[in-house]
């Protein structure tokens, strides 16, 4: 019994310690609030990746909250592919706070940014300890620490179109939080248990009641909703473009993929009769709207005239390629989708904060100002450019690998047509990263838009920029440090 | 007449669906609001009504009090969690509604929504 396996729960309870101590700091200190913020994620950080070889592939590590057994107790269960997710979501939650300081100090006024911070910390704990629990409820409390917490950071500036896309994204969440707490009701009349892996176990002795069927669908269709899967999707394009940058990269980023994870773990480990017609059924349709979804949010994309709402536009069809991943149910398919998060919250993340890095510095946010952007910003130009190549899939990046093993996954499952999609969302991709790109560096600028003397975004926000679209790559080219247990812990979860 | 003897799970499902037609349907957003909270009700309701016993006590296993005619107390203390959560999201969608208020002067969301094209391309570029 290792101090090691305490670890888990002090990741998550860390960021939320800290967020209930900022505001403290921020009464007595606002200067440093900024800075202190970096210390429990940065913790959390270092605590994942001390755990990092110890959970094996095929097993997960068991935590009781309070010494409580389990069914009664919450419990914290962290498989491999929890770990690696909590682990992304430490990374990219810490890089993007790096990045908040500059930027949330010109955009947030004065009052707000302890208030800021601390909804930061709320929501990346929140994440952390929405992929890590056992407990069907706590899943549900983590759901909503989280969709709170990023309501209010989408409005944060009080601004009109701020706070228009925030009611929106309230006006489809909170109905969609109540249909995850009525399938939660559901499932506990039905089973009278609320531990994840006993409702399996009891779940596979009484087979599929109606109410069970129902719960199935109603948690599909909530977090459905959280995760933008396509007809659902409304909310994003909005809230993502309007946020202030650091917090659209954790809302596109990792927030839509933490969503899509939970609905990973209802499927594989709360309804696991797979062969099921309803599960197989619910599949099937989600499939069909995960195609839809990376063609509908590939052609938008093609369409915006905003950078940032191009980038949002992108996410909804990426949200399509974890879904096909996942509703391959193979152990490749389910790797994909896996290290799609990771690629995607990567590439996703440094493109937003590239384009916060024009906002910031120019005021810039039509594509159409960015031609010629190269001669003056060619640091964000650059970084920009090479996570796009990840967002379209081009092989040295990590979206290559991605991409290649959700398409093997979908031909080795019978699914072709599914995988033809995925190359035609590539296409898609190219055509609205590379118009992007082909402004920024082959086209010359208006008369005086970027004519000021040599100036690219401070080191403190071009750091987090680099170290991400430089991660891509890494991923990339050094895939087999994940690929292999990954596939393992697929066929696991499987 | 499981039916009739289940009435309160048909009179959640009832409230649920008033509350999601209330959302979904009314154009002011405080009624949507309202619409929210009647759903949000319903499932405290669906959720109480599962942990109720004719003549239940207070589940205190000290005494000498009888396991049986106990209440289920798992519901109702999930309900206080949900309770919370309710009221902040309420809290916080009404302080918003006050915002849009203030910018928009409507509270009718189809005229919010529409402003929608110009205004984001505009208001965005100012920012």
């Amino acid at each position: 019994m290792g101090a090691w396996r305490h670890f888990p729960i002090f990741m998550i309870t860390l960021p939320l310690l800290g967020a209930v101590l900022l505001p403290f700091l921020g009464y007595a200190r606002e200067r440093w609030v900024p800075y202190a913020a970096l210390l429990p994620l940065g913790t959390s950080t270092l605590l994942g990746l001390l755990l990092m070889g110890r959970i094996p592939a095929d097993g997960f590590l068991s935590y009781h909250l309070g010494g409580w057994e389990p069914p009664f107790g919450i419990e914290i269960r962290l498989d491999y592919v929890g770990l690696f997710l909590m682990l992304v979501v430490c990374g990219i939650t810490f890089l993007a706070l790096v990045y908040s300081r500059r930027y949330i100090g010109k955009e947030v006024s004065g009052g707000q940014r302890t208030a800021y911070y601390v909804l930061y910390l709320l929501l990346s704990g929140a994440m952390l300890g929405f992929v890590a629990t056992g407990d069907i409820f706590n899943l549900f409390v983590f759901m909503e620490i989280l969709a709170l917490s990023s309501y209010a950071l989408v409005a944060i500036t009080g601004n009109r179109n701020p706070v228009r896309a925030a009611f929106k994204y309230i006006l489809m969440g909170a109905p969609s939080s109540i249909m995850v707490l009525l399938a939660v009701g559901f499932l506990y009349s039905a089973t009278g248990t609320l531990n994840m892996a006993d409702l399996a176990r009891r779940i596979a002795e009484s087979g599929y009641t109606e109410v069970l069927i129902v719960s199935y669908i109603l948690l599909v269709v909530g977090f459905g909703v959280k995760a933008a899967l396509f007809p659902l999707h409304m909310w994003l394009p909005d809230a993502h473009s309007i946020a202030p940058s650091p917090i659209s990269a954790l809302l596109s980023g990792l927030l839509v993929e933490v969503c899509a994870f939970a609905l990973v773990r209802i499927t594989f480990s709360v309804f696991t009769l797979r062969s099921s017609d309803l599960v197989m059924g619910t599949a099937d349709a989600v499939g069909v709207a995960a195609v839809a979804a990376v063609l509908y949010g590939g052609i938008m994309a093609i369409l915006q005239k905003d950078l940032k709402m191009m980038i949002a536009y992108s996410t909804v069809s990426h949200v399509g390629y974890i879904f096909l991943g996942i509703t391959a149910f193979t152990a490749e398919g389910l790797t994909g989708a896996m290290y799609h998060m990771l690629d995607h919250g990567l590439a996703k993340a440094c493109l937003f904060l590239c384009a916060g890095n024009f906002i910031y510095l120019k005021g810039y946010r039509r594509i159409e100002d960015l031609k010629g952007a190269w001669s003056q910003m060619p640091w964000t130009c650059f970084a920009f450019a090479l996570a796009s190549l990840s967002v379209i899939g081009i092989p040295p990046t990590a979206g290559f690998i991605s991409k290649w093993y959700l398409i093997l996954g979908n031909v080795k499952g019978g699914k072709w047509l599914y995988a033809v999609v995925l190359l035609a969302g590539s296409i898609l991709a190219a055509v609205y990263c590379l118009r992007v790109i082909y402004y920024m560096f082959f086209q010359a600028g208006k008369e005086g838009a970027w004519e000021e003397s040599w100036r690219d975004a401070p080191p403190a926000m071009l750091a987090p920029v680099w170290t991400l679209s430089l991660a891509t790559l890494f991923f990339g080219i050094f895939s087999s440090l994940l690929i292999p247990s990954l596939l393992k812990a697929a066929a696991y979860l499987l | 007449m499981r039916l009739l003897h289940n009435y309160h799970y048909a009179a959640a499902m009832v409230l649920f669906c008033v509350g999601l037609y209330t959302v979904i349907v009314r154009r002011n957003i405080i009624k949507k609001l309202i619409g929210l909270n009647i759903m949000e009700t319903s499932v405290f309701f669906f959720f109480v009504s599962l942990g109720y016993l004719d003549g239940g006590i207070a589940p205190i296993h000290a005494g000498a009090a009888d396991p049986a005619r106990m209440v289920n107390p798992i519901p109702q203390a999930l309900i206080l969690t949900g309770i919370v959560v309710a009221v902040s999201v309420t809290a916080l969608a009404l302080s918003m509604v006050i915002l849009l208020y203030r910018q928009y002067g409507t509270l009718d969301v189809d005229r919010l929504m529409r402003e929608e094209e110009p205004e984001a391309a505009e208001g965005g570029k100012e920012e």
